[in-house]
C-alpha cells in the first residue's frame, strides 16, 4: 500500500489494555487551565519510568465544562486500577490544588467504576473542609489561602488502550520532524485520545529487554536506530536516516485507530520512506492495530 | 406527557394532609394503586386520594400535580424517589423530610417546606426541592442534606438549626436565616438579613455555586442570571452560638 508515495507497511501496533481516568480542570482562564494540566501531565509519558501516562486530550469551551468556565480536558493512564487512584490523588493534590483558581472534576461520569481522588484530597482542609452534593455528585471544597478549591469526591475509571503507535521512517531527521508535527497536528484535539511523549514524538523507541543487561526491563530499538544499521539486524530501508515514533493511548480501540488514521494520513509527504509500527509478535498486548486495515477504513 | 397525573375532583378540604401519598416507594405503582393511598382531612379522618383527585396515567418515575394544590400540606412527606411538579402552589410543609427525588413548584409553598416532622430531630436529609415562586417561613428547617432553591423570596427562619445542605433563594431571605444551624449553607442571591451570631470572613468567588446555579438552570429553568455566575459573595460563618460551621454567601455587586 502506498499513500502518496510513502510505503505503509504490513505490520501492526500491538498495545495494551490500561485503566483510563479523564480529569476536566477549570479556571478563571483558558491560561490558568492550562498552566494545572500541563503540570498534571508532566513526567508522564511511560509507565516505565513515570508509572503514569498522561496527556491533555483537548480544550473544552465554557459551554461544555461544569462549571462555565474555560477548562482542559485530560486522560490519566495506568496498567493497574490501584494505580490509578494513587497517581491521581498525588498529581491532582501536588498540581492542581496549587493552582491558582482551578478546579477539577471527574471527566468519566457514566463509569460506574469510581476511585475516590476528592475523599482523599480533603484532610488537606485540616477538617475546615466542606462537602456539597450537587446532582447526586458529591464536591469537597477545600479552603486555601487564595479561597477555595473545589474537587469532585471521585473520578470515573474505564479499561482504556495504551501503546497504539506508528514509526515515521524518514530520509532525513528534518522529513522525519516535519512530518511527526504533522501527525500530531492532524491527532490534536481528537476526543478519546493522548499523546503522551513530549510534543506527541518519541525518538527513543524501545524494544522489551535488554541484550546486555538482563534486569532492564526496555532498552533502545536498535533495529530502528540508523546509526546501527550495520552492526545491528537493521529494519530500516536503506534509504531512511531517521526514524519517529507517535504513541496513542486512548479511551477505547477505535479512538486510537482514528487517531492512527489521521496521523499517519498527515505523515506521508515528502521525505518520507514507508510507515511502519512497533509490536512484540502479538504475544504481549491484546490490541493490534493493522496499519494496512486502518489506512483503508476496513478495521483495526 | 408520561407518569401519573393527580387533578382535583373538585376544590379540595383544607387542610387535606397529602403525607403518606408519596412516602415510601411509589415511582412503580399504578394510578389505581395510588389512588387508594390515604390522604388526612377533617382533622385526621383519612379518606382515599381517589375520592378527592382523579389518579391517571402510567408510573414512569414522575408525577405530576396540576390543578389547586394550596390547601394539600405535606405534599411529597418522606419523599425518596422520583420526580413530582406541582404545576401550582402547594400548602405548607412540601416536602417535610424528604430524603430523595425531587419536588419542582412551580408556584409558591407554604411554610415549612423541606422542614422536620414534628419531634424529628432532622428534616430533609436529601433529595432537591425547587420551587419557582416564593416559600414561606422556616424552609429547610433542621434539613441534613439535600438542596432547597427558591426563585422569589423565602420567609423568616430559613435554615433555622440546618445541620448540613443548601437553602438558596434568588429573592429575598426573611430575617432569622441560618439562626441556630451548626453546618450548611445559606445562599442569598437578593438581600438578606445577617444574624447577629454569623460573622464576616470574606468576599470572593465559591465555585461550587457555579455549578449549583448552572444545573438549576439546565435541569429546573432557574431564572440564574450572569451576574450570580460571575459575581462575588460575601461569606459569614455561624452561627457561632453553635457550631459555627455553617455559612451564608451572600451576592454582593462589589
Amino acid at each position: 500500500m502506498n499513500i502518496r508515495g510513502v510505503f505503509i507497511e504490513e505490520t501492526f501496533a500491538e498495545a495494551f489494555t490500561m485503566r483510563v481516568a479523564r480529569v476536566l480542570i477549570t479556571a478563571r482562564n483558558i491560561r490558568w487551565a492550562r498552566e494545572a494540566a500541563l503540570k498534571l501531565t508532566g513526567f508522564a509519558t511511560s509507565v516505565i519510568g513515570c508509572k503514569v501516562e498522561a496527556g491533555i486530550e483537548r480544550e473544552l469551551p465554557k459551554a461544555e465544562t461544569p462549571d462555565g468556565r474555560p477548562g482542559i480536558s485530560i486522560l490519566v493512564m495506568t496498567m493497574g486500577k490501584d494505580d490509578l487512584g494513587k497517581r491521581l490523588i498525588e498529581r491532582v493534590g501536588q498540581t492542581v490544588l496549587t493552582c491558582p483558581t482551578t478546579a477539577c472534576y471527574d471527566g468519566l461520569a457514566g463509569a460506574p467504576d469510581r476511585v475516590g481522588v476528592g475523599s482523599a484530597l480533603r484532610f488537606f482542609g485540616d477538617g475546615f473542609q466542606a462537602s456539597k452534593v450537587i446532582g447526586g455528585e458529591r464536591f469537597w471544597r477545600i479552603p486555601v489561602m487564595e479561597g477555595e478549591f473545589l474537587v469532585q469526591e471521585k473520578f470515573g475509571m474505564v479499561k482504556g488502550v495504551g501503546g497504539g503507535n506508528f514509526l515515521i521512517l524518514a530520509r532525513s531527521a528534518d522529513s522525519a520532524l516535519a512530518a511527526a508535527e504533522a501527525a500530531v497536528d492532524a491527532i490534536a484535539g481528537h476526543p478519546g485520545v493522548i499523546l503522551p511523549f513530549p510534543g506527541g514524538v518519541v525518538r527513543s523507541g524501545s524494544k522489551v529487554g535488554a541484550r546486555r543487561i538482563k534486569t532492564m526491563i526496555a532498552s533502545t530499538n536498535d533495529a530502528f536506530c540508523p546509526t546501527l544499521r550495520a552492526v545491528t539486524q537493521s529494519a530500516l530501508p536503506e534509504t531512511v536516516n531517521s526514524v519517529l515514533e507517535i504513541v496513542i493511548n486512548g479511551t477505547d480501540a477505535d479512538a486510537v485507530a482514528d487517531a492512527m488514521r489521521l496521523g499517519i494520513d498527515a505523515a506521508c509527504r515528502e521525505g518520507v520512506v514507508s510507515i511502519s509500527a512497533g509490536n512484540y509478535g502479538g504475544k504481549l498486548g491484546p490490541h493490534h492495530f493493522h496499519l494496512r486495515r486502518i489506512m483503508s477504513g476496513t478495521t483495526a | 406527557m408520561s407518569g401519573l397525573l393527580v387533578r382535583p375532583k373538585a376544590p379540595l378540604p383544607e387542610p387535606a394532609d397529602f403525607a403518606a401519598v408519596l412516602s415510601g416507594p411509589w415511582t412503580g405503582v399504578t394510578a389505581g394503586e395510588l389512588a387508594r393511598r390515604p390522604v388526612a382531612v377533617d382533622r385526621g379522618n383519612p379518606v382515599q386520594l381517589g375520592e378527592l383527585c382523579e389518579v391517571t396515567g402510567e408510573p414512569d418515575g414522575s408525577i405530576r400535580f396540576a390543578g389547586d394544590f394550596r390547601p394539600a400540606v405535606r405534599l411529597g412527606a418522606g419523599l425518596s424517589e422520583g420526580t413530582v411538579m406541582v404545576e401550582g402552589s402547594v400548602g405548607d410543609e412540601v416536602g417535610l423530610g424528604m430524603a430523595g427525588g425531587s419536588i419542582e413548584v412551580r408556584g409558591h409553598a407554604g411554610a415549612g417546606a423541606g422542614a422536620a416532622p414534628p419531634e424529628a430531630r432532622r428534616g430533609m436529609t436529601g433529595g432537591e426541592l425547587v420551587v419557582h415562586g416564593s416559600a414561606a417561613q422556616g424552609a429547610g428547617a433542621l434539613m441534613r442534606r439535600g438542596l432547597i432553591a427558591v426563585g422569589g423570596s423565602i420567609g423568616t427562619h430559613a435554615g433555622a438549626g440546618m445541620i448540613a445542605g443548601t437553602v438558596l433563594a434568588l429573592g429575598a431571605i426573611g430575617p432569622a436565616a441560618g439562626l441556630w444551624s451548626k453546618r450548611g449553607s445559606i445562599v442569598a442571591l437578593g438581600e438578606v438579613t445577617i444574624p447577629p451570631t454569623y460573622r464576616y470572613t470574606c468576599t470572593y468567588q465559591p465555585i461550587h455555586l457555579r455549578l449549583m446555579l448552572i444545573r438549576l438552570k439546565a435541569r429546573y429553568g432557574f431564572a440564574v442570571l450572569g451576574r450570580h455566575l460571575s459575581g462575588s459573595y460575601r461569606r459569614y460563618s455561624g452561627d457561632l452560638a453553635e457550631l459555627g460551621k455553617g455559612e451564608i454567601l451572600a451576592w454582593t455587586a462589589e
